[in-house]
Order: C-alpha cells, then structure tokens, then sequence
C-alpha cells in the first residue's frame, strides 16, 4: 500500500485533485453547476503553479467536448467535466470520440435536465449517455470520487474507449468529507502508467486518416469492435479494481451491496443515496433481528458494461427487489436502471418480485427514513409495480384575484419618448425624460431576488421605459432569469419565455415570426409588439451562433445584452467579455497567472458586421441616452428587422465593489472608453458621447482600480498587462472615432 | 474526546448518549461567511477532535442576502458518515443574524434538547416562546471591534457550546484555513474568535416551551398548493407580477434610504438607478407645476444598496440606520398594485449555485475591495 493523506474535502475537490496528480496535458470545457468547481480548482492550482495542465474555457460544451476530441487524437490525456444540458450538448460528439477509439476521462457530475430549469441533482442527465459506448463509472461517495478518477483513466486506455465518472451532484460533488490521498503524486503516475497511442496521429512519417466515410459492411463491424472494447472493459475492471485496492487498501467490486447474502426484501438504488440506504438497512437488520425480516441493499459502480452476472448474483435470490431510479424512462414504466435491473434478473434466472420507484427528481433530499419506507414498499402488494415516491397533489385553493392590471399599450404609450422621421428621413428620437419616464408601468415586478445593488434590473428598466409599445421577453439562463421566475413566483407581468443560452434569439424568431403570421391571418390583433430577447452572464458566449444567425435572417426582435463580465450565475467564471486581467473562479491570480489572459470580445462590432439596421451600447450613467436609444432599438425591432442594444452592468458581488457606487463604476467603464457609447445605425456609425471632448477621459487603470476583481493590476508586476488593455483600448475607440467622422 | 468537557448541551454527551451524531445547523444570509463557518468546523473534527465529519451548505447559496443554511455533522471517528441530507433536528442551532428568528423556518425541527446561539442585534426584542436552550453574544459588535468577521467570531460561540474546554483547537483551524490566504487578517480574526467562545452566554427564555411561537412563513405553506393536480402544465407561471409578495427587508444589512421630501426635486434619478422599484412616483404638482412626484419608498422590496443615496444631487435621500426608523416615514406600498397582496412573505434574493473556490474572506457585505 501507497502513503496516503488524509483531506477534508468534496467530490469535486477529489476529482481535481486526481486529476492534477495524473498530471493530464489538457482539459477543455464550459462551465456548469455543479461539475464546475472541478476546473475552478484547477485553474486556482495553476495560477500557484502546482499544475501545469492546460485550461481551455470553450464557448460552450459542444466546443469543450471538440476541443477534448481533438487533444485526445493528437495523443494527449484529456480531461472534461460537466452536467445536466451542457452533457446532452456535448452528446453528439460522445459517439464520435468513442467510435473512433480515443480514450479520455469525462467527470458528469449528475444534475436534472432542463426544463423547466433546475440545477439539483438526479441521474437524468447521465442516463442518456448508456448508448455513447462510453464505459461509465458510478461513485458513491467522495471517496469513490478520487479512486475512480484514477482507475478509468486507465481503464480507458486499456480499451482504448472514453471512459464516465458519474456521481451525484451537490449531494458527493458538494458535500466535505473525511477521504484520502496519495501522498505522492508518482505513486498515481506509476499506476496510470505511460500512455500508449496504437497510431500516433501526429507522426508526419506516417500519416494516419482519422475519421473515414463508412458505410456498411464496414460501419457495422467498426461497431461490432466497439462492442468487443466493452466487453473487453467488462473483463479488465476485476484486474483493475484489484491493483488498485492493492495500492490504496480501497476494495472495490462492479456491485457493491450490504445484506444481500440474506436478505428477503432489497433496495437497488445509485449514488449516494446507497450511503444512506446502506444506513437504513444496517439499522433495520439491528431492530427486527429476531423477527428475521432481512434487509439489504445493492448499488452498481459501473453502469457500462452493465454488470447483470455479478448482479443478479447478490440479488437474485430475494423474493422482492424494489430499484429506485432519480430519473425516468418517461413512457417505459422504469426509470433506466430499474429496467436494466429488470433484464438482468430475468436473464440470469431470477424469480424475485420487482418494483420500480422514481424518487429524488431534481435534487429532492432522500434520507434514512425514506430508504426504510422503499424497503417496506418492496414488498407491500397494494403499491403498483412502478411508482412515483414523494410526489404531492397539491391543494385546490381558491385563486385570488390578480395583482396587477394588464400592462396594456395604452398604458404603456406615455408619449414621453418618441421616434419620428425628419426632413431627411432620418430617425430623430426626443424626449427620454428621465422625470416623464417615472409614469411607465412596470413590465417587470418588483421583489425579484437579484443581490443588492444588480445592474440587471436597472438596465431593464431603464430600457424598457423607452420602449411604449408592448413586449414580449424571451430571457436566456443567467441571473437575469434566475432571479425573476423563482417558483412559483414571477416577476413579469408581460409574456416571458426563458430557454438556455445557446438558442435564445432562434427561440425568439420562432415567436415573433407566429405573431407576425396570426396577425396578418387576422387571428391576433394588430398593432405593434416589440419582442426583446435578453441575454447576459455570457450568453452572447455559447449563444452568439444563435444570436448571428437570427441576426443574418433579419427577424423583426430587439436582442438586449447586459454585459456583466461573467458567469455571474454559476459563481463567476470568465466569459469572453470579462476583461483582460480581470480575476474569476476560473482565471485566478497567483504566482504563474494574473487573471484573465485575453480580451473583452467586442461584441458590438460583431453584430455590427451582419448588417443589422440598428446597433448600440448603452450605460445606466447616461440614463437619457440609454431610454433614446431602446425607443430607436425598438422602432427598428418593429418595422426592419433585428436590433442590437448591449449595456454594461454592474454586479457587485463578483466586481466585488460597493453596490450604492456602483453608477460611479460604470461611469468610469465609459469615461475610460473601455465601453465607449456609440451607435451603428443603418450602417452609419454615430458617437453618442466622448469623454475626449468633455474633459473625462481616464486612463483604464482608474476604472480596474475600482473593482476588487481587478484591482491587482494595480501593482506594478501587472504593469504590462494594463497597457495592452489601454493600447487595445484606444485602438478600439480610434477605430469607433474613424468610422464616425467619416460619415 | 480529551479537548471536550461533558456539558449537557456538548457534544460529549449527547454522542455518548447514544446519538449516532451531534449535528449543527447554521441559519445565516449570504455574506456572512456561514459556509466558511461550516467548513471549518467541519474540518475541526477529523483534524483536530478525533472525530469524523462532515459539512454542506444549503447550494444556490452566498449571494449577497439570501438565506444560507449550513450543515456540520459528528460522529465516532470509526464510524462512516453516510448521511447527505439536511440537518432536521439540530442539536446546536446557530443564529447569524436576529432578524432570521422572525421566520419559524428558521427554528424548525428545534425542541427542548436543542442548544440555539443567536447573534444579538441590540435594541431588538427577541421573539417570544423560542424553542430550546437560548444563548446570545454580540456578535456583530464583537466583530466590529475586532476587525474580524461575524463567521469566526460565532465559531468561537460554536466551539464553547460543543463544550471544548478552550479555544485553541478552533484557533489552529483558523491559522490553517485562513493563515496562508489572508496572513494580514488571521490576528484579529483569531481575536474574534476568542471574543465569541468567552462572550456566549446563556438568555434569559423559557426552555420547556416546545411550541412554536411566531408563524411559519406563509409563502413556504403557499407553496405547497401546486402539486400535480393543481399545478399548470409545464411549469407554466399565470401569476404576473407574483414576486410583488416578497418582503425582501432581510436581505438589508443594517442600513436604508430615508426620503426627505422637501428636498426633492423630481429628478427620477433614484427611480433609474433603483434595481428594485422602490421610488413610487404619480401626477402631482412641483412648483406649479404638473409633473411626477416622487410620493414615497416601497421598502419592502429595498435590500438597502443605497444607489438612491449616492445618486441623489439634493440628498433628498440619506442613509439612516434601519433600528433607529422603526415606523418608515414615506412607507409606501408599489401603487400599481390592484389590492393589497394577502400577505408579504420574507425572502432573500434568490441565489443559484456559486462557485466555493471564489468565495473568498474578501467578498464580505457591500463588497469590500
């Protein structure tokens, strides 16, 4: 047995710190709750120089899990994590990788899929993945976590197949316990071993082509091989599980089960509710001991290949088996383990009695005294032979009357901001009062949970008092949503639609595009509705493909960004507006790191060049300008085509600055042109204020020095770093300035 | 067990009496670094007391305001923990802030063997028939005075009611924990630390009253109304504007905008800048003039981020402390409301989950750079 120490740590700290000590060349992946702290725990050891993986912070999955595919045919160990509907969008590049026989190590660290959207965990996400010919690895507890990072490397490798880790998230992701280490890094290596490559592909000597047109026969027998690399796993995982119980003194088996040998009645569940249940069965068996009314419960550490032999052989012999599954199979009368469990026992013989439970949906918490009730379900005949566990009616309630008038156009026409054509046909906007515009109703409630201080919510606001028609919102994930539509609560008093923030803008074209048919159909009254899609919290990341493309057809909609430099709703990691230098969970500072090492994506310009009609960037510090230009977005969304407005908002919580300053920091982001204000309006750029001319210009290391998150670049070892962001600065506003003279 | 004295209310003695585990639950608001708390008392145990352990905090947790609830559990080194859910009867229920006692939520699952330290705020009226074994410290003040932070100072609260005979052993988990990341801040916050072990001491409250006093929040029973016989399809919301319910004065930290109108000028800054919708401006007259007034303040949805305050050219608006403003002049409910909601519930901004390894001593209330 190898040294060992001891940690108090979680899933997702142990999974890291597997990974840091396998010494993997790359990870690629995008950040979702609740696998991310895994890479923010990396990229804090790299940026103190314990590690020297690279770190990929993809634009979303399905570029993390390419970035992965990638690294691992060019010979490199290769590393991924994620959950719930960043795991389905990675999906389609699962087969691929495992077709073409490239061995890497995903941690899924399991979580509810969408939608509605929940971030809890249960096993609905990794049950999709039973057909990706990926081997998976379930671990129960922290523990697990660490081990099986190690084993399925070189599981892996061995097959030459993708291998899962799955556990559950928050519940072993989150959770701090008692575990061990190895004390030494090489003790880990040793085990991996060295990684062979069958075909290098990076061999210019002799080139390989990876990736063949198949058809059948071919493609079958590719296939056929997968299968064989499977069965191939299902005979190595005895060998492996055995060299490293040897190594750590840790025993593990493909099933694992506490009084079965026994028992009468036994509970089949995943993950870490088998902990508990593993309790409840312990207590039961010390309770009912004379009465011999034996209990026991079996869980499964490897989901593919499933272990059916091993399975039914600890469990075959009960008389009833009740298998609790935290997803269903909608449709198929099980959830998926309980319908594989179901196969196993009657194909190795078994007469036991089933039944299938779902329980635990969406992170729903299971404890001891649940586990004690499945047990007597199993072998209760007045319960059905597939169910649903904690599930309530509800009450019938009288509802009360609503408590609000409907936000109609009359009353949104307040007349305090119009839009007219001049002699030149030219759109001339006026008003934006800033004292007229208090008589706008609310669109949005108040009561919404953002943090004290939020710029969302400003900015909102401050956009939608520009806008006197009616709105129809479509909000993408991110703090925006979040805090707006917490159920069975709403903020919005107009129709709201949220979808995740890869399809936001297409999401919206579909809607505006009905409407837009049942009016001229007649079906829908006539008038004007301006449909505003809100992205924010990196949305224009993983869903800029969706804004492009919306933009390029041209659909009549108003895209609204508030750009809070971050991943703001899963704890901030960086997004691709975060700015250089700018300090996240997933860009730390430290000795070998200072932050963000690369430019705020100029997003303006990029909608810019798809030739929309109308493009701006609005702040919360020249509130006039801003209501104008959402009057003028809105008046184009209506009658062209798409308009873009980006703000920039404040988040004091992860800027880490005062909340009551916050106008004054947003002041600075423009005064400094790191966020200059300007519009592009029918191809005709036009800048709406330039603190060159009124004397306000700042240097951007007075705007960095008011944030916490940038607040390093102070120091004179960041010195440099600062004056790439200036000159990158001033290039972009020069550019802005050149384009407006030119008019 | 050597560090630990047997006290009724300790560790000792309730897991040699047969519980399998002495659990803890923090009742906190994002901010105040109960997940920190937790940690390392966590960390404690298989560190330091010879035990197992383990820790969680309630996730979609530690944004600025929103309740946090953490969980610690002991138990016989020798014995794994295998239990993942909440803490439902705590054994030690530890109070981050006064207000939270408001909500029966809180204190649920608390009863006659349950020890609560509650962080005084002071000027305030403790809510009556509290259930268990009260304990009180001025733990914010005590902060205060030591420049340290609430978190640390209830831990030493923490450590004296699990009945360790000193202080010590909480002090090494703080060097370790808080040592190599903020050397600068590990002195005072070992003061608080002391401050609160020699500072918790017991109330004066009834310990046999076991019935709950106070209500639990109504919204929380609310919700139970949909389910799925009543609940809309897809999780479809035809609600508008539901959220208007909420009563988001925990979320404040002490602070809110007091409105001086004669001062007023109309100007609808504070409107622009207001991320809640407080200001409730209608047709009135300004200096003969027709035009919106700003007519006074909805607080119950202020979370006191004092935009209004700083924006403000005439200081029409002023930051007032909130104990000093018991009755709000210019208290006034949202006025697009129809009819006034059945009840307010109490909530936090609502958080989603949050990354632990960025959730630095730094980032305390208010943002401290």
């Amino acid at each position: 047995m190898k040294k060992q120490d001891m940690e108090y740590a979680s899933g997702n700290e142990m999974a890291a710190i597997a990974i840091k000590q396998i010494g993997y060349d790359l990870m690629g992946y995008y950040p979702i709750t609740p696998s991310t702290q895994i890479a923010e725990n990396l990229d804090m050891m790299r940026a103190d120089g314990d590690t020297d993986l690279v770190m990929i912070a993809a634009e979303g999955e399905h570029s993390a899990a390419g970035i992965c595919y990638g690294a691992s045919v060019a010979g490199g160990r290769v590393i991924n994590a994620t959950s719930a509907n960043g795991l389905l969008y990675a999906l389609e590049q699962l087969p691929v990788q495992s077709g073409t026989r490239y061995p890497m190590v995903m941690n899924v660290v399991c979580r509810t899929v969408s939608g509605p959207l929940s971030i809890k965990g249960d096993h609905s996400d990794i049950m999709y993945l039973l057909n990706t010919g990926w081997p998976i690895l379930f671990a129960s507890t922290v523990q697990q976590v660490y081990d099986f990072n190690i084993i399925a490397l070189k599981l892996a490798e061995q097959v030459h197949l993708p291998v899962v880790v799955a556990y559950d998230g928050f519940f072993t992701s989150h959770q701090k316990g008692r575990c061990f280490r190895f004390a030494k890094d090489e003790d880990v290596k040793a085990f991996v071993g060295k990684k062979q490559e069958p075909y290098p592909f990076l061999d210019l000597e002799h080139p390989i082509t990876v990736g063949s047109y198949m058809n059948e026969p071919d493609l079958m027998n590719n296939r056929y091989q997968m299968h064989l690399a499977m069965e191939q796993a299902d005979r190595v995982l005895p060998k492996l599980f055995t060299d490293f119980g040897e190594l750590s003194g840790r025993h593990y088996g493909k099933v694992e089960s506490i009084g079965c040998e026994d028992a009468q009645k036994i509970l089949v569940l995943l993950g870490s509710s088998y902990d508990t249940a593993m309790e409840a069965v312990e207590e039961l068996r010390r309770s009912h001991e004379e009465e011999g009314d034996k209990v026991g419960t079996a869980t499964l550490h490897v989901l593919r290949p499933f272990p059916g032999n091993e399975l039914v052989e600890r469990i075959g012999n009960a008389e009833h088996i009740l298998v609790a599954d935290r997803q269903d199979s909608y449709g198929a009368g099980g959830g998926n383990l309980s319908l594989e469990v179901r196969a196993a026992l009657q194909r190795y013989g078994s007469k036991a009695d089933v039944k299938s439970l779902i329980y635990g949906l969406g992170g729903k918490d299971f404890f001891k005294e649940d586990a004690k009730t499945m047990l007597s379900i199993a072998g209760d005949a007045s319960w059905p032979d597939f169910a649903y566990y904690g599930v309530t009616p509800g009450v019938k309630a009288e509802e009360e009357g609503p408590l609000f008038a409907p936000v109609t156009r009359e009353r949104t026409g307040i007349g305090a901001t119009k839009v007219e054509k001049d002699e030149a046909k030219h759109l001339k906007v006026t008003g934006g009062n800033l004292n007229a515009v208090t008589a706008m109703p609310g669109r949005i409630a108040p009561g919404h949970g953002a943090c004290p201080g939020c710029g969302i919510p400003v900015n909102l606001n401050l956009l939608l008092k520009g806008i006197e028609d009616p709105v129809v919102f479509l909000f993408q994930t991110g703090c925006g949503m979040i805090v707006t539509t917490a159920y069975p609560k709403t903020s919005f008093k107009v129709p709201y639609l949220h979808n995740l923030f890869q399809n936001g803008a297409d999401t919206l074209s579909g809607v505006a595009e009905i409407c837009y048919r049942k009016q001229q159909k007649g079906e829908l009254p006539p008038g004007d509705i301006v449909f505003v899609m809100v992205s924010g919290d990196g949305g224009m990341d993983i869903g800029m493909g969706s804004a492009l493309g919306t933009a390029l057809r041209g659909h009549r909609l108003l895209i609204f960004e508030y750009d809070n430099g971050g991943y703001m709703n899963t704890g901030y990691q960086l997004s691709y507006s975060t700015p250089l230098g700018a300090r996240s969970s997933t860009s730390h500072v430290g000795k070998k790191q200072y932050g963000k090492t690369f430019f705020n994506k100029d997003m303006p310009k990029i909608m810019a060049a798809t030739g929309i009609p109308y493009v701006a960037t609005v702040a919360e510090s020249n509130p006039t300008d801003f209501i104008k230009k959402a009057a003028k977005a809105a008046h184009y969304a209506k009658t062209e085509g798409t308009a873009y407005i980006k703000a920039i908002s404040a988040c004091p919580l992860n800027w880490n600055d005062k909340p009551a300053t916050e106008r004054k920091v947003i002041e600075a982001a423009v005064n400094c042109c790191y966020f200059p204000l300007y519009e592009v309006e029918q191809g005709v750029t036009r800048l709406s204020y330039d603190p060159e001319k009124t004397g306000k210009k700042i240097p951007v290391s007075d705007w960095l020095s008011m944030m916490g998150r940038t607040k390093h670049l102070q120091k004179e070892e960041y010195r440099n770093v600062v004056d790439r962001m200036q000159k990158e600065i001033d290039a972009r506003y020069r550019a802005i300035k050149k384009s407006a003279e030119e008019v | 067990m050597e560090h630990i004295k047997d006290n009724r209310w300790g560790l000792q003695k309730k897991l040699t009496s047969g519980k399998e585990y002495y659990e803890i639950r923090l009742e906190s608001i994002g901010g105040l670094g109960a997940n920190l708390c937790g940690k390392m008392l966590g960390e404690l145990g298989i560190k330091y007391l010879d035990l197992n352990s383990s820790s969680f905090s309630s996730y979609g947790s530690e944004k600025t305001g929103t309740p946090v609830k953490g969980f610690i559990r002991y138990c016989d080194k020798a014995k794994e923990i295998r239990v993942h859910s909440p803490v439902v009867e705590p054994d030690l229920l530890v109070v981050f802030h006064q207000a939270l006692l408001k909500d029966g939520i809180v204190w649920k699952g608390c009863g006659n063997e349950t020890a609560v330290i509650v962080a005084l705020e002071p000027g305030q009226a403790l809510p009556e028939g509290l259930p268990g074994q009260l304990y009180g410290l001025k733990a914010q003040q005590i902060a205060m005075e030591t420049h340290s932070r609430i978190n640390v100072v209830m831990m030493g609260a923490v450590l004296k009611l699990m009945g360790l005979k000193s202080v010590e052993k909480g002090e090494q988990i703080c060097r370790d924990t808080l040592g190599k990341k903020y050397p600068e801040a590990l002195e005072n916050n070992l003061q608080g630390l002391r401050r609160g072990y020699e500072e918790v001491g017991p109330l004066e409250q009834n310990v046999n009253s076991v019935k709950a006093a106070g209500e639990e929040s109504k919204g929380q029973a609310r919700e139970g109304i949909w389910g799925y016989e009543t609940a809309p399809m897809g999780g479809i919301n035809p609600r508008p504007g539901s959220t208007v319910v909420s009563d988001l004065s925990p979320s404040r930290q002490g602070y809110i905008p007091l409105f001086i109108q004669e001062r007023c000028i109309n100007c609808g800054l504070c409107l622009s800048t207001c991320p809640d919708m407080v200001f409730q401006f209608a047709k009135g007259e300004y200096k003969g003039r027709e035009m919106m007034v700003n007519q006074g303040l909805d607080y119950y949805h202020c979370k006191g981020c004092l935009r209004c305050v700083d924006v403000c050219p005439v200081n029409a608006l002023v930051r007032g402390i909130e104990s000093e403003h018991p009755n709000k002049q210019y208290f006034l409910p949202n006025q697009e409301l129809l009819r006034m909601p059945a009840y307010y519930e109490k909530a936090g901004p609502d958080g989603y989950i949050t990354s632990e390894s960025y959730l630095t001593e730094k980032r305390m209330e208010g943002g401290e750079v």
